[in-house]
């Protein structure tokens, strides 16, 4: 018996990939046309936003096509994660956010108000590309890993899969490597996106100079801070130590109970002493490590954010004569300037190359020249509070390195939330799995503002154990009170603190913030971070998951 | 006249190297939110499945033939009681090499064309990139979807769906073949050529477990039954001793005068067997469909959705059953029969196992025009 020729059959679909390829071609093809249409008819603005937009997703092509040649081995984790990739650009969902992200980039440009000061605009830009991506991104990678992982369960699919010589942790390793790789070309796309964006904008006219100077000395840079320390730093630790032992000779009984904290206490009321230049005194900061012979072409300012002291008045301006290692500044015309400056507001002077020199030390002396306010006999002390108060900004890399640090820094979060949802998934069903994760997420991103607020209305204290300690203490205050509800609301503290303690934060790096203030992202923060959250806490939260996964009979909920 | 020996039609002994399955006082019962026990799907279940055997597990719904084979491919743990499957835990990663499983249900990747689906399966099996296309375009044109196999799976219908499935239960050659439910869904041409399937892998030494409501399948091809009900084996052994009616006898002819017919009767009553039936076999409707269903594709009539598969790859080995059951040319069912009578000791001639599935497609249609068998 010979097999027939289907003669039935004359139509043959040509291959996907040529298909696939053809329609990314001649879409690409039409947006740019539609863009030169655009430019045509004068409005470069919006011809560049469908142009960008293209741009991004002729790069989302390529990319992907990369993601799939990098997990083409014959491997279970690679197959899977494949897969993954796979079911990322081609369901609705994970596609509609993809869809909504390469929409929204490129218009941003358009929302700035063009009469604002270019380097806010600018810094504006950063933030809402950067955060907002950053946000959509967190949501896909969440809806994605559950949808993928609840779906295969859901559906059945997890019984053809596991029924092969897959094992379970490689199936979730697999979902996990997948979302990772999609996740990084994402955050690289977005990356070069908002690059163009924010590299257009700045050829955009400055309101004046100071403003173009901002842009690139303050903006589009990265610098280091550096806080300042003491003139005499052996004097002034004596006197402080010279202050707590008289404190604990003359009234022994405040300092028994909490000696560490009246010291700190003690501590930080001389350093604010010190910060304080009183009418008539001057006060010297000192700031070391300024990178000296070895940087010769250093951008080196001095951010000061002044405030009066002992006076009513809030928004009055302070004065001041300022000395750079020795050297009187600024100069105008042979006669040594004070400085005039509004109070509370922050203020970044360049310094002059010529005037520090190679040294590797910069001296700040300042005096106080504030003028005598009505009904007063003495001018009023400046402040230059700890902290934001007074430091000096040396310029440390380049905006580039800066924003490849931030999104290696967006990269790791994103693997986190990534690793916690697969694990959701696959403990979770479906709606349990994304809120369990979104509580999560919003947990981690919430992390510093959950501790603020659980310290103002719990327990204040420097350590935990300090806390620990008066939280006990105040919860058996009030058990025998027998105000039971507010000791049981207190102990309640432990879980919120315990919580927080674990998990991580993911605010705490200011990473965006950082970028659009133009302060350097420490490459030690990011590669911790990296190891953080790319490593450990993925590989504690998954053998957690791992051990529920493993002895889980995957059959639908439903059954 | 032709009397099938039915001794023909069976596997021979040898196969019987080893067992490939053995459970032992398997049990499984579900657990609520609680953890409270709530259903007892599986009690001290004993089964032991030879190689190259075809068993066949039967039972109502719900009687835990689905979870027994979870079981046996370690996506359930059973609360008590032990598996070996071809000699190993059901988890073990090398076991799973060798096994091959179609679900009750296609569960497939929507998203997924034919081909990037079995692609992934076959990765899974780590089969090198050429072997895996190899495979691949052979198996589709088996199960007759090489024109569609770059169409998304979501776009099938749920016949075509359980052809890819079928597919991907073969692409590593497997040796123990578990099969859920394999012809649900399929129009009458593929249940007829996975029942023809099934039989060819029985014939190159694969063990099959086969699941299935198709009894008439199980009559065909199962060299072994068991079934269940209420989660334990309510009844098992041989199918041919199952089924055998000792009682009766049946004999084909051509199609007999009415005086001849009463000639026979007579010889009959003599011998003092009476009452005696003479009738006119019934042809089966399966028999009729797939003879308009061949007409229409000899025709040329286009059709997007499944096309008549082809012959089963060669990549699936197996120790072929040397010299099986000489004269099977005979075609599957009793068409050949059709315009005689048949006084049947039993109907054999629709035992899969005497087809020649070398072919698959292109064999009923023969067997129709070809009536003097």
């Amino acid at each position: 018996m010979t097999r027939q020729p289907e003669r039935g059959v004359r139509h043959r679909w040509p291959s996907r990939p040529v298909v696939v390829r053809a329609r990314w071609a001649g879409g690409a093809a039409a947006a740019l046309a539609v863009a030169w249409l655009i430019q045509r008819a004068g409005f470069p603005a919006a011809a560049a936003a469908v142009a960008g937009t293209t741009a991004l997703v002729i790069a989302f092509a390529v990319g992907l096509f990369a993601v799939q040649a990098a997990l083409g081995g014959r491997s279970g984790i690679t197959s899977v994660a494949r897969t993954v990739v796979d079911e990322a650009i081609r369901m609705r969902s994970p596609l509609v956010l993809v869809i909504l992200l390469a929409a929204t980039l490129p218009v941003l440009p358009l929302l700035l108000d063009p009469d604002e000061r270019l380097a806010y605009r600018l810094q504006f830009l950063i933030g809402w590309t950067l955060g907002g991506a950053g946000l959509l991104l967190g949501l896909l990678t969440i809806f994605l890993a559950c949808g993928s992982i609840c779906g295969d369960i859901e559906s059945g699919r997890i019984h053809m899969t596991l029924a092969k010589p897959l094992r379970r942790w490689e199936y979730l390793v697999g979902k996990w490597l997948g979302i990772l790789l999609y996740d990084l070309l994402l955050v690289v796309l977005v990356g070069a996106g908002s690059y163009t964006l924010v590299q257009m904008l700045a050829v955009d006219s400055a309101a004046d100079a100071a403003d173009r100077d901002a842009v690139s000395r303050q903006v589009l840079v990265a610098r280091r801070s550096l806080a300042p320390g003491p003139d005499r730093p052996q004097e002034y630790a004596a006197a402080i130590d010279a202050a707590i032992t008289q404190l604990e000779r003359d009234d022994p009984d405040a300092v028994g109970q909490e000696p560490d904290r009246v010291r700190r206490r003690i501590r930080r009321e001389y350093e604010r002493r010190w910060h304080t230049v009183t009418p008539d005194m001057e006060t010297t900061f000192v700031f070391s490590g300024l990178g000296g012979a070895a940087d010769p072409g250093r951008e080196v300012q001095l951010q000061v954010e002044p405030r009066v002291s002992n006076v009513d008045v809030d928004l009055a301006d302070v004065r001041f004569a300022v000395w750079l290692n020795g050297r009187p500044w600024p100069m105008e015309e042979g006669v040594h300037r004070d400085l005039t400056l509004p109070s509370r507001a922050r203020h970044v002077l360049d310094l002059p190359n010529d005037v520090i020199g190679e040294a590797d030390t910069l001296r700040v002396r300042i005096a106080n020249r504030n003028l005598v306010p009505p009904g007063e006999t003495r001018p009023t002390a400046i402040t230059f509070p700890p902290g934001d108060g007074m430091q000096v900004y040396v310029k440390a890399g380049s905006f580039e390195g800066n924003l490849l640090r931030c999104l290696a820094l967006m990269w790791a979060k994103l693997a986190l939330v990534a690793a916690v949802a697969v694990v959701a998934a696959a403990v979770f069903d479906l709606p349990s799995a994304i809120l369990a994760t979104l509580v999560f997420y919003a947990t981690a991103l919430g992390s510093e503002f959950f501790q603020d607020a659980l310290g103002v209305y719990n327990v204040v204290g420097e350590s935990g154990w300090e806390r620990a300690a008066s939280r006990i203490g105040f919860a058996a205050g009030f058990f025998q009170a027998g105000r039971f509800y507010e000791g049981f609301r207190m102990l309640l503290g432990f879980l919120a603190d315990g919580v927080l303690a674990v998990l991580p934060s993911f605010a705490a790096d200011a990473a965006i913030s950082r970028l659009a203030t133009g302060m350097m992202i420490p490459v030690r923060d990011v590669l911790w971070r990296l190891v953080l959250f790319v490593g450990l806490y993925p590989a504690v939260v998954g053998l957690l998951g791992w051990t529920i996964f493993d002895r889980r009979d995957l059959i639908r909920s439903s059954s | 006249m032709h009397v099938t020996d039915r001794a023909a039609g069976q596997r021979p002994a040898t196969a019987a190297a080893g067992i490939d399955l053995k459970c032992v006082g398997l049990s499984k019962s579900f657990r609520d939110f609680w953890m409270r026990p709530r259903v007892r799907a599986v009690e001290s279940l004993d089964l032991e499945i030879q190689r190259g055997e075809i068993f066949g597990l039967l039972g109502p719904n719900g009687s835990g033939k689905s979870t027994t084979i979870k079981m046996i491919l370690g996506l359930i743990t059973p609360t008590a009681g032990r598996i070996a499957v071809l000699g190993h835990r059901p988890r073990d990663v090398a076991t799973k090499r060798q096994i091959g499983y179609l679900p009750e249900e296609s569960y497939l990747y929507r998203f997924l064309s034919a081909r990037e689906t079995l692609d992934f399966y076959g990765r899974l099996f780590r089969i090198p990139a050429r072997e895996r296309r190899e495979r691949i375009d052979r198996l589709l044109a088996m199960v007759g979807l090489e024109a569609v196999g770059h169409r998304p799976v979501g776009e099938f219908s749920k016949g075509m769906q359980r052809r890819v499935g079928l597919a991907q239960s073969l692409i590593n050659d497997p040796q123990f073949l578990i099969l859920d439910e394999p012809t649900s869904g399929m129009d009458p041409v593929g249940a007829r050529q996975i029942r023809d399937l099934i039989a060819d892998l029985g014939r190159r030494g694969k063990t099959v477990l086969l699941c299935t409501h198709q009894l008439s399948d199980v009559e065909d091809l199962c060299d072994r039954v068991a079934i269940m009900f209420g989660g334990r084996i309510r009844a098992t052994g041989r199918c041919d001793e199952l089924l055998e009616d000792e009682q009766a006898s049946t004999i084909h002819t051509p199609l007999l005068d009415p005086a001849v017919a009463d000639e026979v009767r007579g010889v009959l009553a003599r011998h003092g067997l009476a009452p005696v039936t003479i009738e006119r076999p019934r042809r089966r409707l399966e028999t009729v469909f797939l003879e308009v269903v061949e007409q229409a594709r000899a025709a040329g009539l286009e059709t997007s959705g499944a096309r008549a598969g082809g012959a089963v790859p060669d990549f699936l080995r197996g120790d072929e059953r040397a010299g099986s059951a000489a004269g099977q040319a005979v075609p599957g069912e009793a068409t050949a029969a059709a315009d005689g009578v048949a006084l049947s000791e039993r109907d054999t001639a629709g035992r899969g196992a005497d087809i020649d599935t070398a072919l698959l497609d292109s064999l009923l249609p023969d067997a129709a025009d070809d009536p003097s068998a």
